[in-house]
């Protein structure tokens, strides 16, 4: 980056309050209303618990490709990563006759499996120096097409018991009017834990910082005598055991482990970070944003249909969607930074 | 051809990228001739290989030219598969049931699908241009937006049925080279042209490899831009369209691997993806080596999740190759510089 935003002008590291998380509780709030308006199906406790359900595991993806954004990389080999752990961990439960009621064996198993194939990404990223989004276009491809030739191309429906049993893991159930249950996964808890832990970590700790400081400009990093390559490594290996976690999260919450499955819902979830406010381009981005931005995709991708808009025009819905929060974003950047008199270009993202 | 005799002839970092592709190609030519000679080395396997190079390349050079200015396109395949959808759409209606004259329809269709390819590309532009979004992000929300598109058009389902006389195109032949690849060649001299021989290429180039140089140096970096994303979509689209043609349906999500493939290739072609240097020539001899590994599997018989694996193997090995050769080269050129005093 050419300029230098004065680092008091940068939202990055405090978590409440920025405008764009405003704007983004602003849009969930009208949106709801809008949606619960035009029809009154919206208003039920179920909703907003369908709507958790539906986000979580993308909750979880968002949270680890949020801190590779912010260390000014990018990552298209997440969601790869998280089935290629998912699938192998209950691959390698079953063949050891590990079909316990134990929820940390897979835990730890999927952990360390996403964290080995993190350090794949970490070794070309912070070892050779790839550009990060050539470097893991090409691990997926390369996980991918390892996870289907070598380790299995076929569904298991029967996985283990204890992530069977915890799919239908309830915090809480309420009968709703008509009849349905309503329920709340108690995955709830743990993501939410995850969340501040994150968030605790990216502000609070060296590591945390120096990937702030990274994002924001490299080369001044390196010249404060920070370890830039064994950051870069870190959050590459730690991506890798949260989409790790996340992948076998979603075999259990899926109760089937299908090894096609997740491949190509990267994007989304880049559009979803994003949108909740983290910068391309390094140096900026909150947690609370990023939980913000994949609750209001996941809002307007659940409730097309109580908004009117016919079931074949869904996902040019979602397309323009994306373009206006990618073109919002780039608006209110523009803003901020002639505001801090820093434009140097006419033509500054 | 120009390219490679100066490639081999002066030794620019450059060139020397294009001859050691010409090696790679060599290497794996070889290897499939050796393993499968029964299988790989017929002409009934190059004639098909021939078919299906370039439709990719011309996917890649989209890719190409956005790579250039240190941009990407994701949505080139979007792109093509929208115009063919619109081309398809056309056809399908006019030329059934007007019964009228069937060849201005497909000619008005094909010129609507190029159309539909370079309004896209430019709506890229526009955005990436004008308003500043990132080209990652800007082509990732259109990817999705223009597929949405494709699929809205006809509920999803694919169009099928397209005229003959349209599909005789992408499955005919010109003096035995197969009509894509004579199409791939004039668009790919045409690509060339305008990234070495006229300004707005030249432009491109430099704003790729400094864009504050470029704009201090008073080159329209917007126009730049916007015409580079419009030709993406150009290009695109007559991709779209030898599918099209070739397979005389249109399908808004076909080829989805596509994208990654598209980018494979320009990365093997010797392309920065930092932006400023790339050669068409290496394009489409890297679309050919991965055309070769792609038959070369099939003729073995392994799972196309072998080819990605390759794929995939290929694209990172190169890049380690290609950062490692730099570093030995710099270290060689430190040594035999004379000490300065």
């Amino acid at each position: 980056m050419s300029y230098i935003t004065p680092i008091a002008k940068r939202k990055g590291l405090q978590l409440w309050g920025s405008p764009n998380e405003i704007f983004l509780v602003i849009a969930i709030a009208v949106l709801s209303l809008v949606i619960g308006f035009s029809n009154s199906v919206f208003f039920s406790i179920a909703t907003p618990f369908d709507l958790l359900r539906s986000s979580l595991i993308e909750i979880l993806f968002a949270l680890g490709l949020l801190i590779v954004l912010v260390s000014g990389g990018i990552d298209i080999s997440f969601p790869i990563v998280g089935i290629f752990a998912g699938y192998t961990t209950v691959v390698v439960m079953l063949h050891y006759g590990l079909d316990t009621y134990s929820l940390w064996i897979p835990l730890v198993i999927a952990a360390v499996v996403g964290a080995l194939l993190g350090s794949v990404n970490a070794l070309l990223i912070a070892g050779f120096g790839l550009p990060t989004l050539i470097a893991t276009l090409g691990t997926a491809s390369i996980f991918r097409g390892f996870l289907l030739s070598y380790v299995g191309s076929a569904y298991i429906a029967n996985i283990p018991l204890g992530l069977d049993q915890f799919a239908t893991a309830d915090l809480i159930s309420v009968e709703t009017a008509t009849g349905t249950l309503a329920r709340l996964h108690v995955l709830v808890i743990p993501t939410l834990i995850l969340a501040i832990a994150l968030a605790w970590m990216m502000r609070r700790t060296m590591f945390g910082r120096t990937i702030f400081a990274i994002g924001g400009s490299e080369e001044s990093a390196r010249r404060m005598g920070m370890n830039v390559r064994w950051t870069k490594a870190r959050i590459y290996i730690l991506v890798g055991a949260l989409s790790g976690i996340a992948g076998i999260i979603y075999v259990s919450l899926q109760r089937v482990a299908d090894p096609y499955a997740l491949a190509g819902t990267e994007l989304g979830i880049i559009a979803a970070v994003v949108l909740g406010g983290a910068s391309i381009m390094g140096g900026y981005g909150t947690v609370t944003g990023t939980v913000l931005g994949v609750l209001l995709i996941n809002l307007i991708k659940d409730n097309l249909i109580l908004l009117g808009i016919p079931g074949s025009w869904q996902r040019a819905a979602i397309g323009l969607m994306l373009l206006i929060g990618v073109v919002s974003q780039a608006i209110s950047d523009n803003r901020r930074l002639k505001q801090a008199g820093t434009v140097t270009g006419e033509d500054k993202p | 051809m120009k390219d490679i005799s100066r490639g081999l002839a002066q030794r620019l970092l450059s060139d020397r990228k294009l001859s050691q592709l010409i090696v790679v190609a060599i290497v794996v030519f070889a290897a499939f001739g050796i393993l499968v000679p029964d299988v790989f080395l017929t002409p009934r396997n190059f004639v098909s290989m021939a078919f299906q190079i370039p439709e990719i390349a011309l996917l890649a050079l989209g890719v190409m030219l956005a790579m250039l200015t240190a941009g990407i396109d994701l949505s080139v395949v979007s792109m093509s598969n929208l115009a063919a959808l619109s081309t398809a759409y056309l056809m399908v209606t006019q030329v059934t049931e007007g019964g009228g004259n069937v060849y201005l329809w497909i000619v008005i269709a094909i010129a609507i699908g190029i159309v539909v390819g370079l309004i896209s590309g430019l709506a890229n532009g526009a955005i990436i241009a004008g308003i500043g979004v990132t080209p990652i992000l800007a082509t990732l929300a259109t990817l999705t937006l223009y597929n949405g598109i494709a699929v809205g058009i006809r509920n999803g389902q694919s169009i099928t049925g397209l005229p003959p006389e349209f599909v005789a195109i992408g499955n005919g032949s010109l003096l035995g080279i197969p009509i894509p690849m004579v199409i791939l060649l004039v668009a790919g001299a045409g690509v060339a042209l305008y990234i070495n021989k006229t300004g707005l290429g030249m432009q491109s180039l430099l704003v790729g490899a400094n864009r504050d140089a470029a704009t201090y140096s008073a080159i329209g970096v917007k126009k730049v831009l916007l015409l580079t994303y419009a030709l993406s979509g150009g290009l695109s689209a007559l991709a779209g369209l030898i599918i099209a043609s070739r397979s005389a349906s249109a399908n808004p999500d076909y080829g989805s691997s596509y994208l990654l493939l598209a980018i494979v290739i320009v990365v093997l072609g010797g392309v920065n993806p930092y932006g400023g240097f790339g050669t068409v020539t290496g394009v489409i001899i890297a679309t050919g080596v991965l055309q070769m590994v792609s038959s070369g599997f099939n003729a073995l018989r392994f799972s196309q999740f072998y080819y990605q694996l390759a794929q995939g193997v290929v694209l990172v090995a190169v890049m380690v190759l290609n950062i490692y050769l730099d570093k030995q080269r710099l270290k060689a050129k430190r040594e035999k510089a004379p000490k300065k005093p």
